[in-house]
């Protein structure tokens, strides 16, 4: 885009001829132009295959390989061509890009032989269009993933290194267990003890038979007692062990001991613990009991073991809003039947349904036709409603399942897509910034056109934050800097502007008179420090690169003031013999603009 | 081939043929209503018959090389050069109001320049039919890059006289003056005045209004033009532009 209105830019500065007759003031010089032959064929030869385009063409990026002097490199001058023993097919679309201005992504290349080319001929693959951006993301991320996976496979059959610390070495040893004979023994161990441990738990429970001095039934926990208690301090060891170690051999133990695994292991030891140290009172001894339930939670330590568990967590975690969503109709369905059948049901005597939250009860084992039939509505109101209650029940849990689920599949996707852009838009734009740099010729021919229409009009662009601070600023103090300029030369408003200008556009002290060289450096060091700052000059060259800002604008009202108050009342010096010596400075002044940004 | 003067000839016929063949009233009011639900259907404000008229006019052809050597003072590469850069941006040959304006306001980011851009493309749409050809755009950049300063400022005039009427009134130069103002944006140095434009035009026409009759003639325009050497010198600024 940037390069087709280039080619208007003729018609916008002939129609700038219309502003003249307007104009009161005398207009700036224009800049002298760097004619460089750019009319011309140039003939690039990649092996074999002849692609010819205009020199002008390929300099419409001077920051690639093609743009820029670098190709001279390639040059072959008994051909007389361009010669680059590169691939024609993805060659092809690279001076596409320069043609057009958009880069697309063949989907029949390698995905790596096309970096590679980009790479060597220097652009950025930030700049692929729309079209094909995503499809290129996609891909790379896919090969790079698997050349990841590729790599780990390789690594965990590679040779241990031998200058591998013992703590390297048994981090490396619990995370894969296929690394070394020592630790796939301690990965069956500890799975086994796991096991044993939460098996034990579960049989505790199990009647045992009568006590042989006692009539009821007791549980086998507490009729091999002992057995049991040896078997858990054996695990609760074995697993204590194996957290100590876990915590010593991690590369970051804060990161360790804040994983979820970790708080899984430690909440699986220390009921035991807590059990130890308490005594065997009556009120905590129930306490103690519900802490034995944590003991249940050995079994998450099987995700270790289990990379299904591990993803069946994650995707619980990422649909938690869905499921939320489910919960919350569900609710409502109940809270809404509830009411209804304990109204419905409240003229029956001996009605179950003694309150609303009674009937939730009810309402949930209806709904997911469970039917316990412990609560039954007795009056007819209350079996019409309960039968509505039913039908509807299997309408609300059955349909929204398949919906959330599809929901869930679909938001998923769409919001890894949707990440996937905000992450990549950053980039993009960076990328994008640093390749759109068009011709300085053009830049320096636009800036001219500006400085035009700033002189018809007689005012100055500035950037927004200026603005503000103009706006905001005491009149007074533009009337004293203004008035000391407008008493010592006759253009008054103008020259007070374009001394301003001419601070923001000049490379210090080229063009300002002798007299002034005490406050041209105050000048020229505001000019310096003033120059990124200002959005005028980036909102131009962003014509070019298409963004909004990305300089960061951190104006100070401060330097603006101080700029106006400290300038002295200035001796006669006339805009117009300045400007006659400007036209070097645009070129200066525009190239250390572009390459600012 | 359809040069845009055969394009309207063609139109005018296409209106007469309606007219003179007579057909019942019965039978036109039927087709207004058909139309009329259709236009009221669809949100597209034009006329559809038109709309199917200009699609298939919009591919335009210019006139040979030669052509327009003889009628331009450019020589053969440069129009080469001028209509490559012109048919990359507007593959169909011809540029309508709405595109002019886009690709004028890319280099005014800061102002709104929709506002002058139209009244540019009044001025480079000599023959008034809507789109700027190839050849009304190079017409005009002939006269202002390689015209004499009588033609320079001839279009000039042609530019703030809005409505052709060899006159230049306060109305219409303050359009043009808010047209340009307008391109500079709100962010100014110093800021930008509601009576800025008014008082510009009011500098404008004492210095060009020579018999006070709150025109400006031609004859004026052009003579005050001659006298002013800020004007003289600036009508020369852009010679070398291509």
């Amino acid at each position: 885009m940037a390069a087709g209105v280039a080619a208007w830019l003729p018609f916008a500065r002939a129609a700038a001829i219309g502003w003249m007759p307007v104009a009161t003031a005398p207009m700036p010089v224009p800049p002298k132009d760097k004619r460089r032959g750019h009319e011309g064929l140039i003939v690039l030869n990649v092996s074999g295959t002849k692609f010819q385009t205009w020199r002008d063409t390929l300099e419409r990026y001077p920051d690639t390989l093609l743009g820029s002097s670098e190709r001279d490199f390639f040059f072959h001058e008994e051909s007389n061509e361009y010669f680059f023993d590169r691939d024609p097919d993805i060659f092809r679309h690279i001076l596409n890009f320069y043609r057009t201005g958009k880069l697309h992504y063949p989907r029949q290349e390698c995905i790596s032989a096309y970096d590679e080319e980009l790479a060597f001929f220097g652009i950025i693959p930030e700049i692929i269009g729309d079209c094909c951006y995503e499809d290129y993301k996609d891909r790379r991320r896919e090969n790079q993933e698997r050349i990841q996976d590729d790599e780990e496979t390789d690594a965990t059959n590679e040779l241990v290194p031998p200058d591998m610390s013992f703590r390297e070495t048994m981090w490396r040893a619990f995370e894969n267990p296929h690394t070394s004979t020592m630790a796939l023994v301690f990965y069956y161990v500890t799975g086994f003890f796991i096991a044993v441990s939460v098996l034990a738990n579960v049989v505790e429970t199990v009647p045992c038979g009568t006590a042989p001095n006692r009539a009821k039934v007791v549980s086998c926990g507490e009729r091999y007692a002992l057995a049991f208690f040896c078997l858990d301090t054996a695990c609760v060891m074995i697993f204590t062990v194996e957290y100590l170690l876990r915590l010593l051999a991690a590369p970051s133990r804060y990161k360790f001991v804040k994983s979820v695994m970790s708080i899984i292991d430690v909440v699986a030891i220390m009921p035991y613990y807590i059990g130890l140290v308490m005594t065997d009172n009556e009120d905590v001894s129930g306490a103690f009991v519900t802490l034995r339930v944590f003991r249940v939670f050995r079994i998450f330590k099987f995700s270790r073991h289990s990379a299904g568990l591990r993803i069946l967590g994650y995707t619980l975690k990422s649909c938690a809003s869905e499921l939320g969503f489910l919960l919350f109709s569900l609710t409502m369905a109940i809270i809404i039947f509830a009411t209804v059948m304990f109204y419905a049901e409240k003229g029956s005597s001996a009605s179950k349904f003694t309150s609303i939250p009674a009937a939730f009860w009810y309402t949930i084992v209806t709904m997911t036709t469970l039917g316990y039939g412990d609560m039954v509505p007795k009056t007819i109101m209350g079996k019409i409603f309960g039968s509505i209650c039913s039908l509807s029940g299997v309408l609300v849990i059955a349909l929204p399942v398949p919906v959330i689920v599809s929901n869930f599949s679909r938001i998923y996707h769409q919001s890894q897509r949707a990440e996937k852009r905000r992450a990549q838009k950053a980039s993009k734009e960076a990328g994008q910034a640093l390749v759109c740099k068009t011709n300085p010729n053009f830049e320096m021919h636009h800036h001219h056109l500006l400085h035009c229409l700033e002189k018809t009009t007689n005012h100055e662009f500035v950037d927004e934050k200026t603005y503000e601070a103009s706006c905001r600023e005491v009149t007074l103090v533009k009337q004293v800097s203004c008035s000391s300029s407008i008493s010592s030369s006759p253009h008054g408003l103008t020259s007070c502007c374009s001394r301003r200008k001419r601070k923001t556009f000049n490379v210090p002290n080229s063009n300002m008179s002798v007299g002034l060289q005490g406050s041209i450096q105050e000048l020229s060091t505001i000019q310096i420090r003033e120059r990124p700052l200002t959005n005028s000059r980036s909102s131009r060259s962003s014509l070019n690169a298409k963004f909004e800002e990305t300089v960061p604008l951190n104006c100070d009202q401060p330097y603006m003031t101080a700029a106006i108050i400290s300038m002295p009342t200035p001796p006669g010096t006339t805009p117009e013999g300045d400007e006659s010596t400007s036209s070097t400075d645009y070129s200066q002044a525009n190239i250390v603009r572009v390459s600012a940004l | 081939m359809c040069t845009p003067t055969k394009r309207t000839q063609w139109r005018e016929d296409l209106q007469h043929f309606r007219k003179d063949h007579g057909f019942s009233k019965k039978v036109l009011l039927n087709c207004c209503l058909v139309r009329r639900i259709v236009t009221w259907a669809s949100p597209n404000p034009k006329d559809s018959v038109e709309d199917e008229l200009e699609l298939s006019a919009v591919r335009h052809r210019p006139e040979g090389l030669e052509q327009l050597e003889a009628q331009t003072r450019f020589s053969r590469k440069e129009l080469q050069i001028l209509y490559r850069g012109f048919k990359n941006e507007c593959p169909s040959g011809v540029v309508n109001e709405e595109t002019f304006k886009d690709i004028y306001s890319q280099f005014f980011p800061q102002g709104d320049a929709s506002t002058y851009a139209h009244f540019l493309f009044n001025a480079f749409d000599t023959d008034h039919n809507g789109s700027v050809s190839f050849e009304d755009f190079v017409m005009g950049l002939s006269i202002l890059l390689r015209g004499t300063v009588q033609e320079k400022l001839n279009w000039a005039f042609n530019l703030y006289d809005i409505n052709k009427d060899g006159y230049i009134t306060k109305e219409e130069m303050l359009d043009i003056m808010k047209a340009i103002y307008d391109m500079m944006g709100k962010c100014t140095y110093p800021v930008l005045k509601e009576e800025t434009p008014r008082q510009h035009v009011e500098v404008f026409f004492q210095k060009m209004d020579k018999n006070k009759d709150g025109v400006v003639t031609i004859d004026e325009f052009i003579d005050c033009c001659q006298n002013d050497e800020n004007i003289m010198r600036s009508m020369h600024l852009f010679e070398n532009v291509l």
